[in-house]
């Protein structure tokens, strides 16, 4: 039997934790996401970056508008469903409120031998059409070539004062 | 106690502390300190995100350890993000001072009761949860005269304020200013940009 191909592949959490230092992040505010535990885990092996967690995504949002009120520099982390479970404060501080809101979101449960839209799963293959939808800018990540769409997210949520996504399409490395 | 009375005690105890308050929180305040929200020195009326005052109140502590902050929330709200008083917890910042108007109804849509009202102990959830302190006050002098001593305590401190159900108030931005106005004020106020 032909295993199908991969077409999102792994970024290593060094990678992207060396993009962060490179845009002077803060602080990332998580609500632990499977796709991004070496991440989770580089971020934890470190000092320079707070690491704070959340319960929920929403008080991840309004953490990281308190922060930036604050003139820190915070970005999330979290999961592609807490980003849906999360919509109201994505409207209130991120549209509403104008907060630069940089997200680096994992696709949890994503066949990674599929582009994220034709997915079998509700919620991989409704993720972007509701981006879309809502008119938030988004920024994948499919392989390492990609890796400067962190930063380009960051500075999109900052010159845009808004919501920005970077959906990581396979599990951190 | 009425909940102008507790807002009195902390409009005078407050200091410099960058103040937060949300929903119905907010008319007390507004009454005791009429200015539009973005022209009140630190200050911030959090409106449209039900349940996230605490957390963002908790964001400005975190970024701004050298000022204390206080919240004052209400009980209706703090249950739409429960699990904030574990993230408050965990943060654990010193100087952060959460105040909750607790009058057991959802005022604003036209007091309903919660669930569990006379039941539930937001008290005992916070000291359960891992704020360095917790109390609860019914009355209003002994709440203004203990004021001062749970303002110097190291934090999060977590107050439950018992008010009394009144005439509620569809709220919105206070004073017809906008979160977005206020926020960006108040960032501007505190990191010059």
């Amino acid at each position: 039997m032909v295993q199908a191909e991969p077409v999102a592949l792994p970024v290593s959490a060094e990678a992207i934790l060396q993009e962060l230092n490179k845009l002077d992040i803060t602080d990332v505010i998580n609500v632990p996401d499977t796709h991004q535990r070496s991440l989770l885990a580089a971020l934890a092996r470190q000092s320079k970056i707070r690491l704070l967690t959340a319960c929920t995504e929403d008080e991840a949002i309004a953490i990281n508008a308190g922060l930036w009120m604050g003139g820190r520099r915070p970005v999330l982390s979290i999961q592609q469903v807490g980003l849906l479970a999360a919509m109201n404060n994505v409207k209130a501080l991120c549209m509403d409120a104008r907060i630069p809101t940089c997200m680096l979101v994992g696709y949890f449960g994503r066949d990674v031998t599929r582009t994220a839209r034709d997915n079998a799963s509700r919620g991989v293959h409704l993720v972007e059409p509701t981006l879309d939808a809502w008119g938030v800018a988004y920024f994948p990540i499919e392989s390492p070539d990609d890796l400067p769409a962190v930063g380009q997210a960051y500075r999109h949520s900052v010159e845009h004062s808004g919501a920005a996504v970077v959906l990581i399409g396979a599990p951190t490395s | 106690m009425r909940r102008v009375e507790a807002t009195a005690a902390l409009i005078a105890g407050r200091g410099d502390a960058l103040t937060v308050t949300t929903e119905q929180a907010i008319g007390a305040w507004r009454a005791a300190v009429p200015e539009p929200a973005n022209e009140i020195p630190d200050h911030l009326d959090v409106v449209g995100c039900m349940g996230s005052a605490s957390t963002i109140a908790l964001g400005i502590a975190l970024a701004r350890p050298e000022r204390k902050v206080i919240i004052v929330d209400g009980d209706g709200s703090l249950l739409m993000q429960l699990g904030s008083l574990v993230t408050i917890a965990g943060a654990a910042p010193a100087n952060l001072f959460h105040f909750v108007f607790e009058n057991g109804v959802y005022e604003t849509s036209g007091s309903q009761p919660l669930p569990a009202e006379g039941r539930c102990d937001l008290t005992g959830m916070a000291r359960a949860a891992g704020y360095a302190h917790a109390a609860q006050f019914n009355d209003a002098g002994r709440f203004a005269a203990a004021l001062p001593e749970l303002l110097q305590r190291h934090g999060p401190v977590f107050v439950s304020v018992r008010t009394e159900p009144e005439d509620g108030y569809l709220v919105r931005s206070s004073a017809g200013t906008k979160l977005d106005v206020q926020m960006h004020a108040l960032r501007k106020r505190l990191v010059g940009e």
